[in-house]
């Protein structure tokens, strides 16, 4: 792998995006959880007020026989607040194809997105890994990630919309 | 007690910034609150918001000893699931110790909830410290679902030195 460059994505890319959300879904035995759609993304990325933001790794197209994909890896952040120390960037997903692991790709992608971080004010990077993906975790804590569950005790909650329209339409004060 | 839920204006930072060093003074870490309250101004209501955030406020008759109405907030910002699409994340929500026990966190979760329906969120997700029993107890009566328990979730963070190191080392633009 001698070539391959990033770069900010564009709506032309959502379809490229939502295959590889679904791959990445595979690699962690959830595929069947995306609901997700293209109109989606293209809605909550390239509209008035975007959701996120997204970097694209791709091959040059003439490299690539029998037609195959020229984006291969993306990743999907956001801004976030930590009342304590302002803006954070939020590392949503990140997702190199397998055929292209190991060429530095990932690390790359890694280092755009820590210098988008510094040169946006942010003072962290934040992200989730699933304790069973080992892999994931060795390649962040090699490149000096900390572990907030393990360390300080943190621990993620989620709260479905059935039980928010629940505590929304509660009684009024 | 009445008490009234609204939307912050930017004269209520300098409430929410003396708040949040109070919660941080209950989690223990009061020397890690960096911002003050003209960051919270700056990042939070100009043209491209990083945070929302909703104030309770108590009638005159029953301010604190130091004469503050403003006696409880909760901060939030709007996240992306690639799986899922929009959701809300509640970074914050403190209610004064002698205000706690009357609704008023109830009420301003409901009134977060509220805004995340609106927004066509598909779920709320917060982060507590696993020693703090009493905002875990509230949380999971409200059918909040412990994810790191459940599927293992893990925060992990790139702070500091560890995200200025990975930033120099980025392609250049």
């Amino acid at each position: 792998m001698d070539r391959f460059k990033l770069r900010k994505a564009e709506p032309k890319d959502v379809p490229d995006i939502l295959r590889l959300i679904k791959e990445l879904a595979k690699y962690e035995d959830m595929e069947d959880q995306v609901i997700l759609t293209e109109k989606d993304l293209l809605e909550d990325g390239f509209g008035d007020h975007p959701f996120y933001h997204c970097i694209v790794a791709e091959v040059p197209s003439e490299k690539q026989s029998n037609n195959g994909p020229v984006v291969i890896g993306f990743a999907m952040y956001y801004f976030t607040y930590d009342p304590w120390i302002g803006k954070l960037l939020y590392l949503e997903d990140f997702f190199v194809m397998e055929e292209y692991r190991g060429f530095g790709i990932g690390s790359e992608i890694l280092k755009l997105l820590s210098h988008t971080a510094v040169k946006t004010r942010c003072s962290s990077m934040h992200f989730i890994v699933a304790e069973g993906n080992q892999a994931s975790i060795e390649f962040y804590k090699r490149r000096g990630a900390a572990d907030l569950s393990l360390e300080e005790g943190w621990r993620l909650f989620k709260i479905d919309r059935s039980s928010l329209l629940k505590m929304s339409s509660g009684p009024e004060e | 007690m009445h008490f009234k839920v609204r939307a912050a204006a930017k004269e209520d930072c300098k409430d929410i910034s003396r708040m949040i060093m109070e919660l941080a003074v209950y989690e223990n870490m009061p020397d890690q609150v960096k911002t003050s309250h003209e960051d919270l101004e700056r990042d939070g209501f100009s043209p491209n918001p990083f945070y929302e955030c909703l104030i309770a406020e108590v009638p005159d008759e029953h301010k604190t000893k130091d004469g503050y109405t403003v006696v409880g907030y909760a901060l939030y910002f709007y996240t992306y699931s690639t799986w899922k699409g929009r959701s809300v994340y509640m970074e914050d929500l403190y209610v004064m110790p002698d205000f706690r026990g009357k609704g008023i966190g109830t009420g301003l979760m409901a009134k977060v909830a509220q805004v995340g329906v609106e927004k066509q969120c598909v779920r709320l997700q917060l982060s507590v410290l696993d020693w703090n029993k009493p905002s875990l107890d509230f949380y999971i009566a409200k059918g909040a679902e412990d994810l790191t328990a459940k599927e293992g979730w893990h925060f992990l963070r790139f702070h500091g030195q560890t995200l200025d190191t990975l930033a120099k080392e980025a392609p250049k633009d």
